[in-house]
């Protein structure tokens, strides 16, 4: 092992780059060896023109609740993460599954006989009640079957290295402008190494996410779809990714007071007149969409939408009411559903799941509230979540109670141990928590972006990678072949 | 281009303009005060507060009509939304929805023009205003001139400059209102002066002097600021500039009502004459010029900025 490796510690934990004999993966080696040639001054100089990169470019996120500084740049780790070709089959053939698998519950619940649930795979009133679910959305068939066109998986891996499924993210999954502007930063600061690597592409994503816009316009649209982008603005806190999203695609970023509704068709307003939109890549959750059927006092949608889809006259991604596929309840049956709709196993395994609305489950996981992991069904980015072997009393007091009111309203998990990545932390590598967020386009097809977004929580010990909680990220390098 | 893009460019000109022009119009009236007596220069101040629509404001703020408090309400007050603060601050916030259409550079520039009229002790400047006027100034003229030098030719850049130019030309009407009556009465003497004054005060003191070399006729100065083709601050130069953007952004086959009217307050202008002006009174003609203009900047909101399906608009084929 070279300098760089001097010293560093896997601590009993599943590391990517560093295997249990303390030995370097194969497809680690290179970078170690690339690595441990620079001097520390060196590495400092290769951070310093990565910022210079990321401040120029503005890339920022926005903190809710945080009224220090608006906006943050998203650090990104020196280090990538990598992935080999044999590895990322498995993850691809096992993500494509899900999804798709996933697609097919959507279309069957909303637009077809809702099999799966007259077949008893999943409870009748699970669905109806889970929060995403939305009835406004029956009857909307999706060209395709694509309810759920962009998908980010999250996938986390265990302590004996088993890629698991940590959740599904099939409404507006946000983070793919990182994976595009870390890998352009990385092929910047460190081009030689990135060149050995024989890394697959990531940067063809506007044209896959623009082809498959595209493949589910509506029959009307006819050879030249009008495809536009529609965000809440620019004081949203993923404005920068909708932005950069349109731009990736060439087409036009529309807020909701550039669209009108017209007997059923959906026009932008230009200075040339209203112009005919056919597809519609929405960054707007299901609630704030359209006034007339959801949120009546929302002003960022366009009243109309939903019929205008409804009446084939757009096609709106994705689609309304996916939120009931990736209900943290709900996830507890996609095994089943994988099963069910393609008579597969599936590649992917979850995380064991405990539903608190099972007598028993709940009996047990009350039992065990301090081993566990209890998320509310309906949340996202980490927040709300009680992490049972580092909670107080009080917590756990807290969360027992909320469990008996509401035993529907959460899950519990057993807790898995994120597996760590060396991370560059002052001049040295250490030992740190990662997850991966790969990204699954579906038009007519179904595509998987090499990689996707590797965040880090660079809190020493930490579990929560969320970038609003003190996380970073890495360029994720899925290799072309074995050769390395 | 999207209609609300083409709307926050607009105003960003109109916007950057103005806070230009209100430095112009403090600065030029400051400097022609000078040697007047307490009586005229309060009278004077009223007369800039009434051509900038401002008077009711004025009052409602409550300060005393004096030159000091004058100079603050239309330069630094926030509250006064004709400010030059409000004005930079609007621009800012217009380009700032923009952003994705315009180089980082012309946003900087609003931006930096912002920040430094926040961070700025204003205090001598009030009773001293030439060092602030010069700072928006310079700043106005950055805005202008990086825009020019960073914009694609496009539709945005068209509003853009249609917003300038209609801006332009309605705050050189009222330069021309507000101070041109008061010093055609003045002995010859002091009123040189005053016309240096107001020329500098458009920049135009050595461009008028090569037309006219040393002729310091009140026909020859209302003939350059008003009618002077060439000079881009006239206001003929600013209507036929206008004039031009608008035709780009209209559909090839159409002519619509704001160039129409436009084309209208141009000809006026156009085939105007300086010495029968004089003679019949200025304030007339500069009252129906801005009335004339204000239509047309309504003209172009309804024809480019509203669409409706109600409103009868017609709608664009797909490509």
């Amino acid at each position: 092992m070279g300098d760089i490796f001097d010293g560093y510690e896997t601590d009993g934990f599943f590391d990517e780059a560093v295997g249990s004999d303390g030995m370097l993966r194969d497809h680690y080696r290179r970078l170690a060896e690339r690595l441990s040639a620079f001097d520390p001054e060196e590495l400092q100089r290769r951070e310093q023109l990565r910022d210079s990169i990321f401040r120029t470019q503005g890339i920022t996120f926005t903190v809710y609740g945080d009224d220090s500084g608006v906006e943050r740049t998203f650090p990104l780790d020196l280090i990538p993460r990598i992935i080999s070709a044999s590895e990322w089959g498995q993850i691809s053939a096992g993500l494509t599954q899900r999804v798709t698998a996933l697609n097919w519950f959507l279309e069957d619940l909303y637009a077809g006989e809702r099999a799966a649930i007259n077949d008893g795979i999943v409870p009748r009133w699970l669905v109806v009640s889970a929060d995403g679910y939305r009835r406004q959305a029956f009857g909307i068939p999706a060209p395709h079957g694509a309810r759920c066109l962009v998908a980010g998986i999250d996938l986390v891996r265990d302590g004996d290295g088993t890629y698991r499924v940590l959740e599904d993210n099939l409404r507006n999954p946000s983070g793919v402008s990182y994976v595009l502007e870390n890998r352009a930063a990385m092929t910047r600061v460190l081009p030689v190494v990135f060149a050995e690597h024989h890394v697959r592409p990531v940067d063809h994503y506007g044209q896959s996410l623009l082809r498959a816009l595209r493949e589910v316009a509506p029959a009307s649209a006819g050879e030249e779809p009008q495809v536009v982008v529609l965000t809440p603005g620019v004081y949203n806190s993923a404005y920068f990714e909708h932005a950069f999203l349109a731009r990736q695609m060439g087409v036009e970023l529309v807020e909701g007071r550039d669209l009108v509704v017209d007997e059923h068709v959906v026009y932008m307003r230009t200075t040339r007149g209203l112009k005919r939109v056919d597809v519609i890549y929405r960054r707007i959750d299901d609630d704030f969409l359209d006034p007339v059927v959801f949120s009546p006092d929302s002003i960022l949608g366009v009243p109309g939408l939903v019929n205008a889809a409804r009446a084939g006259n757009v096609t709106v991604a994705n689609a309304f009411g996916n939120g009931v596929a990736d209900d943290k309840a709900v996830y507890a049956y996609v095994p089943e559903l994988i099963r069910y709709y393609l008579g597969e196993d599936p590649i992917l395994p979850n995380v064991t799941t405990y539903v608190l609305w099972d007598d028993d489950q709940r009996a047990e996981v009350l039992d065990r509230l301090d081993e566990l992991v209890v998320k509310p069904v309906a949340g996202s980015g980490g927040y709300g979540m009680l992490i049972g072997p580092a909670a107080t009393a009080d917590e756990l007091a807290t969360f027992r109670k909320q469990i008996q009111e509401d035993p529907r309203g959460y899950i519990a998990q057993e807790v898995v141990e994120l597996s760590r990545h060396p991370t560059l932390i002052g001049d040295r590598l250490e030992g740190r928590h990662v997850d991966l967020r790969p990204f699954v386009i579906t038009g007519e097809t179904v595509e998987v972006i090499p990689g996707g977004l590797t965040r880090v929580a660079l809190r020493k010990g930490s579990l929560v990678v969320n970038s609003s909680q003190g996380g970073g990220s890495k360029d994720t390098w899925v290799l072309e072949d074995e050769r390395i | 281009m999207l209609a609300r893009l083409a709307e926050n460019l607009f105003w960003a000109g109109r916007y950057a303009e103005r806070a230009e022009d209100t430095a112009r119009l403090v600065d030029v009236t400051y400097h022609t005060l000078l040697e007047s007596t307490e009586a005229d220069e309060s009278i004077a101040w009223r007369q800039v507060l009434e051509v900038l629509h401002l008077t009711g404001p004025f009052e409602t703020s409550g300060a005393p009509l004096e030159r000091a408090e004058v100079i603050r309400f239309l330069l630094v007050d926030g509250t006064n939304p004709g400010s030059v603060v409000s004005s930079v601050q609007r621009a800012r916030e217009n380009l700032r929805s923009v952003r994705e259409l315009v180089s980082s550079e012309l946003w900087e520039a609003a931006n930096q023009l912002h920040l430094e009229l926040r961070a700025r002790d204003v205090s001598a400047d009030l009773q001293q205003p030439y060092e602030l006027c010069g700072v928006v100034k310079r700043g106005g003229q950055t805005i202008t001139g990086v825009a020019a030098e960073t914009m694609p030719r496009d539709d945005g850049w068209r509003f853009l400059s249609l917003g300038r130019m209609l801006e332009r030309a309605e705050m050189t009407c009222r330069l021309l209102d507000v101070r041109f009556d008061a010093i055609v009465d003045q002995p010859s003497a002091l009123g040189f002066h005053a016309w240096i004054a107001i020329l500098k005060s458009v920049s135009a003191a050595e461009a008028f002097r090569r037309t006219y070399r040393s002729s310091m006729d009140p026909e020859h100065v209302l003939e350059f600021l008003l009618l002077a083709p060439q000079f881009p601050r006239s206001v003929l130069f600013c209507l036929q500039a206008a004039e031009s953007y608008l035709q780009q952004v209209e559909a090839a086959d159409r002519q619509g009502r704001a160039r129409r009217q436009l084309g209208q307050v141009r000809s006026t202008v156009e085939f105007a004459h300086a010495g029968e002006l004089l003679a019949a009174g200025l304030h007339g003609f500069l009252e129906d010029l801005l009335d004339g203009i204000a239509r047309v900047s309504d003209a172009v909101a309804d024809e480019f900025f509203r669409h409706t399906p109600a409103g009868g608009l017609h709608i664009v084929a797909a490509n």
